[in-house]
């Protein structure tokens, strides 16, 4: 693949992944959710209380993740299955953030409609302290959602 | 008459049982494709539709579906496809291999209720 097609490709996943969490979040959800911007960055680390992420592969590859804290995490997750966040397990929360994140690839890898794209299966981590890096060369571009509750950031090394 | 959820997401499958119940339907729950094609073997007489997953760990909702179809006491179960996959290629192999719906994640309960109606016979919402 030259330069300029992974660039288009890229773009392409980028605008998909701003429209499939907007998506996502206005469906399943039912909560606004505002994009606010987008800003690179040269690395890959995820530091907030909550990820969700999966790994591009085959004709396009790199890693997405789903970023935020965990007391919006507990909203949406609540908003999604219609239980108080009060009712909600932590095994809930791991699963709701691993399915954030399959929901906002799948979309992604629907809409970017780039041939010979696969995903992995999720995965998610949930604590209060921790840091995580994914070993890349590739910028890392950060989407950030304002809604209701806090930010909801979609970081995409590609 | 019972809907059966196959789904390893958690969260998906208490999403459709919400539903499910608003419409009156019991939900069974199976989280791979084994447990699903067990309860559709001990409970096939109850089962009014299936609500597939496509990627899960194990066979994989295709693999699930072509087995379910393979099966004579269960065949004619509808099945409808729950997935984020929603490319053609998909849909195609879907509807190839049986099922009569294919229903992109996310969706609305709406869509969701009117896609379940719709397949129990009892048209849309």
């Amino acid at each position: 693949m030259n330069e300029t097609s992974s660039e288009t490709n890229k773009e392409k996943i980028l605008e998909a992944l701003r429209v499939s969490v907007v998506e996502i979040m206005s469906t399943m959800a039912m909560s606004e959710v505002i994009y606010t911007g987008r800003e690179t960055v040269d690395n890959f680390y995820l530091s907030k209380e909550v990820c969700g992420l999966v790994r591009i592969g085959g004709a396009h590859e790199g890693m997405i993740a789903i970023s935020c804290n965990l007391e919006l995490l507990g909203v949406i997750v609540s908003s999604i299955v219609g239980l108080s966040v009060d009712e909600l397990q932590r095994d809930d929360l791991l699963d709701g953030a691993a399915e954030l994140a399959n929901m906002v690839g799948g979309g992604m890898k629907t809409k970017a409609q780039i041939p010979g794209v696969a995903l992995s299966p999720p995965m998610s981590i949930i604590g209060g302290d921790y840091m995580a890096e994914w070993k890349t060369l590739r910028a890392t571009e950060i989407l950030t959602f304002q809604m209701e509750l806090g930010i909801l950031q979609i970081h995409a090394s590609l | 008459m019972k809907l059966l959820t196959i789904d390893d997401s958690r969260t998906i499958r208490r999403v459709i049982s919400g539903i499910g119940a608003m419409l009156g339907y019991e939900v069974l729950e199976a989280e791979n494709g084994d447990v699903g094609l067990r309860v559709l073997a001990e409970q096939h007489d109850e089962i009014g539709l299936v609500l597939l997953d496509w990627n899960m760990p194990g066979m994989n909702g295709l693999e699930v579906l072509k087995k379910a179809k393979a099966d004579a006491r269960f065949a004619h179960i509808p099945v409808m496809m729950v997935t984020t996959e929603g490319e053609k290629d998909y849909i195609i192999k879907s509807i190839q291999a049986g099922a009569i719906h294919y229903q992109t994640k996310p969706f609305s309960q709406e869509e969701m209720a009117a896609r379940i109606m719709e397949a129990m016979g009892m048209g849309g919402v």
